[in-house]
């Protein structure tokens, strides 16, 4: 998505990058990117580009549109699916929010100059640290300055403008979204999807399952949904049982499994990886046992 | 299942019980539906797999292995769907519900610990979280003992012992 380079791009350009969808506990994260030519930018203000928080939908649908019409802009956009969220952040090595961001803003700078827009100056709204940030994308793109700060959604224009990008698509992502599961009763009032939206909280109660958490709308990494969890099905998984022995307070966790026969998971209980004694190597290293109670 | 802690009588002798591996009618064919997941779910019972559990090709091959894709509560998953080997069934067995009316006297643990067939599978889906299936998987590494199962209890022919008893004449005669 976002539009090719068009003939300004070998001027020196200037781009926004912002984020929507980073709090919500459901629907994709969308980082979006706004550029235009240096020269372009005194025009911009004209364009009446605000925060995007501090517009209303049908404004910032009009900006949007505008601004695609614009040939003196571009822009681009990273639509980073929930599934994906919940994926990486319970990764065994966990990658965190702030991380997939960075990557995302990484992506969309790489994607623009890739398509040959000569990039001097690159506007960033912070995530984390502002100046390790900045470091850590200077050192990607020594060719490019960065400005990274807090409120530049607001500060600078050509970051209010990216903003709109973003929040649209992600909005309209949400509007369109086809929920994956083929459950009845399932429906699509999920409200804004921030945590506090009490129209979100009660679309994330209707629609639990004991077994299966949610729907993969939901990014299942949010602290948000842990309240959820203490009613289902308890689901314990090897690399989140390695987190807690590091921290060491496995031992009744995992006799608790065994005496209920998980076999899966008793092997990892050393109480049980030591009865395995005196059982020929070519079982032990196949974790092939004689089963005498079932 | 029980077993009081200090006896090790039942340990010994493992628990008696029985399985009937006679073919029912009622037996169900499960074979595509079959998942290995790498966590325990703590429940025992039935639940809407296929409405929730959607499994897709990646189009990825690794070690002749055919790569799918599945999420489970958040987490990736990648799998592999293999075949078990010809002359095997994967079988889930149940507890027989009515063993029958009996005598006082004939129930006995063997009796009340009576297993049959409830459904039949040819294949298994194993997922891993976080890493593409390998050969080198456990999972993939137990099927190694088929081979050596046959070589220590598969009844020897009148032929392998003829062959057998050929091969080492040559190799005296070679010495």
């Amino acid at each position: 998505m976002g539009s090719d380079a068009p003939k300004w791009a070998s001027e020196p350009c200037i781009m926004g990058i912002d984020e929507a969808g980073r709090g919500p506990v459901l629907g994709p994260m969308v980082y979006g990117c706004l550029y235009c030519a240096a020269s372009y930018q005194k025009t911009l203000p004209s364009l009446n580009f605000a925060d995007s928080k501090t517009l209303k939908e049908e404004k910032r649908e009009e900006i949007f549109e505008s601004l695609k019409s614009d040939g003196s802009i571009g822009w681009a956009v990273d639509v980073i699916d929930p599934k994906e969220l919940s994926a990486k952040m319970l990764k065994k090595n966990k990658i965190n929010l702030n991380e997939i961001s960075h990557d995302s803003a990484i992506g969309l700078v790489a994607r623009v100059l890739g398509m040959g827009v000569l990039l001097t100056e690159v506007y960033v709204d912070t995530v984390g640290d502002a100046e390790k940030y900045n470091i850590k994308l200077s050192e990607r793109f020594p060719g490019v300055k960065f400005i990274v700060s807090k409120k530049a959604d607001s500060l600078y224009p050509v970051v209010s403008g990216a903003s709109i990008v973003a929040k649209v698509t992600r909005d309209r992502a949400l509007h369109d979204w086809v929920l994956e599961e083929t459950v009845e009763n399932m429906h699509r009032n999920f409200g804004s999807g921030y945590p506090g939206d009490p129209e979100t909280k009660a679309w994330l109660k209707h629609h639990t399952h004991s077994i299966f958490g949610f729907p993969t709308l939901v990014r299942f990494s949010w602290g948000t949904c842990s309240p959820y969890f203490k009613d289902m099905v308890e689901v314990l998984w090897e690399s989140d049982k390695l987190g807690e022995e590091e921290s060491s307070s496995c031992g009744k966790r995992q006799l608790k499994l065994s005496s209920l026969g998980f076999t899966g998971c008793k092997r990892r209980s050393e109480e049980v990886e030591s009865s395995s004694k005196g059982r020929c190597m070519f079982f032990q290293s196949r974790k092939l046992e004689q089963m005498t109670h079932f | 299942m029980e077993r009081e802690g200090g006896s090790s009588d039942g340990f010994q002798n493992g628990i008696l019980g029985n399985i009937d591996l006679r073919p029912r009618e009622s037996v169900l064919d499960l074979t595509g539906q079959i998942h290995h997941l790498p966590c325990c779910i703590k429940h025992d019972g039935p639940s809407s797999v296929s409405h929730y559990f959607k499994p897709k090709k990646t189009g990825i091959e690794v070690e002749v292995l055919t790569i799918e894709e599945a999420c489970f509560r958040g987490r990736k998953l990648q799998g592999t769907t293999i075949s078990l080997p010809d002359g095997y069934s994967g079988l889930v067995l149940g507890k027989k519900k009515n063993p029958g009316k009996r005598k006082a006297s004939e129930i006995s643990e063997a009796n009340l610990n009576c297993w049959e067939i409830g459904a039949k599978f040819q294949s298994i889906t194993y997922w891993n979280h976080d890493s593409l299936p390998s050969q080198d998987d456990t999972f993939l590494r137990c099927f190694h003992w088929f081979a050596v199962a046959n070589a220590l209890h598969k009844p020897i022919t009148d032929d392998d012992l003829a062959s057998y008893i050929s091969s080492s004449k040559v190799k005296l005669m070679g010495e």
